[in-house]
């Protein structure tokens, strides 16, 4: 197992993964989880109180992974803005490769089990983290799987077999890439929940959260056949993730998407409503093969934001940054 | 009352497909996969033959034999899972076959045993094993592993699927996702066909195969002449041929002097040992007791089989051994056979792949038994056979195909299940080495080199890291090159090229290591290839032919792949 809870508060007094919790330590966990939060909260936020009450367009949390992940959803409304009581999520990570969590090139465990925790506080009444995975399925979900073995319950699966996917009409044009196999489950969503890793990618420069929603279809090799970066924002266009949390606690800043290459830890989350503007966040935040990249250098972000999927120009932004 | 032959048989037959249809799993099952065909005799002697040597895993067949001294032809009527299924299929076929014998009774047919065998051995003789012609091991391994087994997993995928919706609203998660892969072969209805005609045999005989075809049962017949336990009769019969009329092998009695049964001889050769016989007879006169031989009454055999003459029956055996040996010499002059010499003229078919670490090619063929355990245990489904593209004496033999599934640099199933040492186990170090061919990339197919497209899934897919995406003056895109240094062949690009039908990047069976002995990860040092999984290369690589002029990582504006301006 290289997966391995972090000392960060929200983790330390309960360590997760060797055991399994049952419901009243489960609840327990979750009320500590959410003092802790309150008391970060108020304590870290405070230089930024001119904001307060206002929703950021993009919320940026450094910190250790767990309690950045939760802070970076909570600077955004918290959870309930995105999932209401009863819904059913889908939450796509990248979980494509079989040492993907060494390379960095599958969304660190961590991140993705405190997506669920939080999605299942807001009362969801059914969430499945799903991927159609590159490489073997079972190495490839392994370490994602374990983390989220304390929920007791089945909900990491690679859905790489045909008939857990329906042709789907993307949109009205009769031109090129307008219809695909798409994931069952993701179509009958409430929610659907990008948590992609922060990666380079040799083809498309980055793959973040609008090239993951790639992993939601069947063929994708089509997708390369009709032109990358139109077909990426075509789908992403049509999945549209309601809220994108990007793991950028380890960045895989060359050699992406498979590695092995450049891991820069960055230790940071970042997370937005509008998944062109989190893409873009990340391309100006991270190093990319040594260097630093504006958004627009992005073809699929620029395209992207150019049919008015979302914003690029994160300058124009509210953007709400902590440290947790 | 089930016999306990009926029991020995049932268990065997169950733990041979058992332990078969969980061959992808074989590491770690009790009862080898291939254990059953290990006892086939002439798997082992076949083999042996053919390849110049005895194969140490073979060597339990020997003791089959050896015990057919005092047992007889018992693996015939308790192990043999062909036995067992004809049995069954027998039973099947009975109404039918009484229907055929009431209309009209043939006269009685000639065992071809002796002549299959010897064609088989005279092959051998010039290196061509054409065991896997009539073994019956090899033959119910490839009915139960190639037909039987898919056809199990499609049924099974089926019900999944019909019971999705249900699980999905029960919540019940692992079984809403449930997934059988039902494997796919290639020439499928040739080995059914072949079976059928096996089985068919039934209408005119039970156990028509054992009677009349099996080369192996030929092989435990020369060693059950007289077995010490063996079927006696006692005084009490009354000679009223209850026995002679039910044996399955038609092994009792014969047209004595005075053209009446002789329920109180037997045809040891072919006497299965299956008991039948002692438990019809009316009045318990049967047995089969170990008794030294001085304390026999009277003679208990038929020794001559049939009324020909021996020698007319000599030359045929004689013509039966030396057709087998034309069939291989006229095998040996074709021009797709892998046994000519190396070098200059001889013809290596590009889609050969052989498994990783299969040995050389021509020892390669001399052991494989086409048992198709390899198949059937291969998890990506790409092992398949091969059709007539490497002759006749390459027929079925496995063949890595890139196209259907990629071959797992972690997984070594084909080793652990192959039980003539055709292709030896690897542990995974060695297997990762274990190079099966070499990727090719043709340019004028290649979506980012001659279609300018952002396609990068060779590289994305590589366990090896043997695609490398470089920025190229004139390229509007990313394009991949082959560092065949770091190539072993594993097809995960091939699979995964969107490019149909012919793929742009195409592994062949180029530079494979093929070891009679020795290290792969040594070989595979000494030749400058650096097969490692998901490793960063460490220094320059260093390997003959090498391209010095590598193209910058960076385009003319100082951007890595994927970036513009």
């Amino acid at each position: 197992m290289r997966f391995h809870p972090s000392p960060d508060p929200l983790t330390e007094t309960v360590s997760f993964v060797d055991r399994k919790l049952n419901r009243r330590q489960f609840l327990k966990f979750q009320f500590k989880g959410a003092l802790w939060l309150a008391a970060g909260a108020a304590l870290l936020s405070r230089p930024l109180a001119l904001q307060a009450g206002a929703v950021p367009d993009i919320s940026v949390v450094k910190g250790d992974t767990g309690a950045a992940t939760r802070a970076a959803v909570a600077q955004l409304g918290g959870m309930q803005a995105f999932v209401k009581p009863g819904d059913r999520v889908v939450i796509k990570p990248n979980m494509s490769f079989g040492n993907g969590t060494a390379n960095a090139s599958n969304t660190t465990p961590e991140v993705v089990r405190e997506l669920v925790a939080m999605t299942k506080e807001a009362g969801a009444a059914r969430v499945r983290v799903l991927d159609n995975t590159l490489s073997q399925p079972g190495p490839s979900i392994a370490d994602i799987k374990a983390a989220c073995g304390i929920f007791n319950e089945d909900i990491v699966h690679a859905l790489n077999d045909y008939s857990f996917y329906q042709p789907t009409k993307l949109n009205d044009s009769w031109l090129g890439f307008n219809k695909t196999d798409v994931m069952q489950d993701v179509l009958k969503a409430d929610c659907l929940i990008a948590a992609p890793t922060a990666k380079s990618h040799s083809s498309t420069g980055v793959s973040l959260s609008m090239k993951g929603m790639m992993g939601l279809v069947h063929d994708r090799w089509t997708m390369h056949q009709q032109g990358l970066d139109k077909a990426i924002v075509t789908l992403a266009a049509f999945l549209k993730p309601k809220l994108v949390v990007v793991d950028a606690t380890r960045v895989l800043s060359t050699n992406g998407p498979r590695g092995p290459g450049k891991i820069i830890p960055m230790n940071t989350v970042i997370a937005s409503a509008d998944m062109v503007a989190a893409d873009a966040k990340t391309v100006e935040m991270c190093t990319w093969y040594g260097k630093r990249f504006k958004p627009r250098q992005i073809k699929h972000i620029r395209l992207a934001h150019e049919a008015g999927l979302g914003r690029m120009d994160i300058e124009n932004l509210t953007i709400k940054q902590t440290e947790v | 009352m089930i016999s306990s032959q009926r029991i020995i048989q049932g268990l065997s037959l169950t733990v041979f497909v058992a332990a078969l249809c969980q061959a992808p799993r074989a590491l770690l099952s009790l009862w080898p996969a291939d254990g059953f065909i290990r006892l086939d005799p002439l798997v082992f002697l076949g083999t042996a033959l053919a390849d110049r040597q005895f194969a140490p895993l073979l060597w339990v067949a020997a003791a089959v034999l050896l015990l057919a001294l005092v047992l007889g032809r018992f693996f015939c009527a308790y192990l043999c899972p062909l036995g067992t299924t004809l049995d069954i299929t027998d039973r099947l076929l009975c109404a039918q076959r009484k229907a055929r014998l009431k209309k009209r009774a043939g006269p009685p047919l000639r065992s071809y045993q002796n002549h299959v065998l010897l064609y088989i051995l005279g092959a051998a003789v010039l290196g061509i094993s054409l065991v896997f012609f009539a073994s019956p091991l090899s033959l119910i391994t490839r009915f139960y592993g190639l037909i039987i087994y898919p056809l199990g997993a499609f049924l099974a995928d089926m019900g999944l699927t019909a019971l999705r919706p249900a699980a999905d609203r029960l919540d019940l998660t692992t079984l809403a996702y449930a997934v059988v892969k039902a494997p796919r072969y290639d020439l499928q209805w040739l080995t059914l066909l072949l079976l059928l005609g096996i089985f068919a045999g039934g209408l005119w005989s039970p156990r028509f195969w054992c009677r009349y075809l099996c080369p192996s049962g030929a092989l435990l017949a020369l060693f059950a002449i007289k077995p010490l336990v063996r079927r006696r009769v006692s005084g009490d019969c009354t000679k009223c041929g209850l026995c002679v009329e039910k044996c399955p092998m038609g092994a009792i009695g014969g047209p004595g002097a005075d053209g009446s049964e002789h329920p109180d001889l037997t045809r040891h050769k072919e006497c299965i040992a299956c008991l039948s016989c002692v438990r019809i007879c009316p009045v318990q006169a049967v047995s089969f007791d170990l008794k030294p031989p001085w304390e026999i009454p009277g003679p208990d055999a038929i020794l001559p089989d049939t009324g020909e003459s021996a020698a007319g029956e000599r030359r045929r055996l004689l013509a039966a051994g030396l057709s087998g040996a034309a069939t291989a010499m006229v095998s040996l002059t074709g021009l797709k056979s892998p046994h000519a010499e190396p070098g200059p003229g001889s013809i290596v078919h590009p889609s050969v792949i052989r498994p990783p670490g299969a040995v050389p090619e021509n020892d390669f063929l001399a052991r494989c038994i086409r048992c198709g355990a390899c198949l059937t245990a291969c998890p990506t489904n790409t092992l398949q056979p091969l059709g007539l593209a490497a002759g006749l004496t390459a027929f079925f033999s496995p063949v890595v195909t890139p196209r259907r599934g990629p071959c797992d640099p972690g997984c070594h199933a084909c080793g652990a299940v192959c039980p003539t040492g055709a292709i030896p186990w690897l542990p995974p170090a060695e297997r990762r080495s274990a190079k099966v061919g070499t990727a090719r990339l043709d340019r004028r197919k290649c979506l980012a080199w001659e279609f300018d497209k952002k396609c990068l899934i060779c590289d994305e897919v590589c366990p090896y890291d043997a695609v490398e995406f470089r920025v190229v003056p004139g390229q509007p895109v990313p394009v991949p090159f082959i560092r065949e240094y770091k190539c072993a062949g594993c097809g995960y690009c091939e699979h995964h090229c969107p490019v149909r039908a012919v793929p742009a990047i195409v592994v062949t069976p180029m530079l494979a290591l093929r070891l009679a002995e020795g290290s792969h990860r040594e070989m595979a040092r000494e030749m400058g290839y650096s097969l490692e999984v998901g490793k960063k290369m460490d220094g320059p690589p260093n390997y003959p032919g090498q391209d010095a002029s590598t193209p910058p990582e960076l385009d003319e504006n100082g951007l890595p792949p994927g970036f513009t301006e």
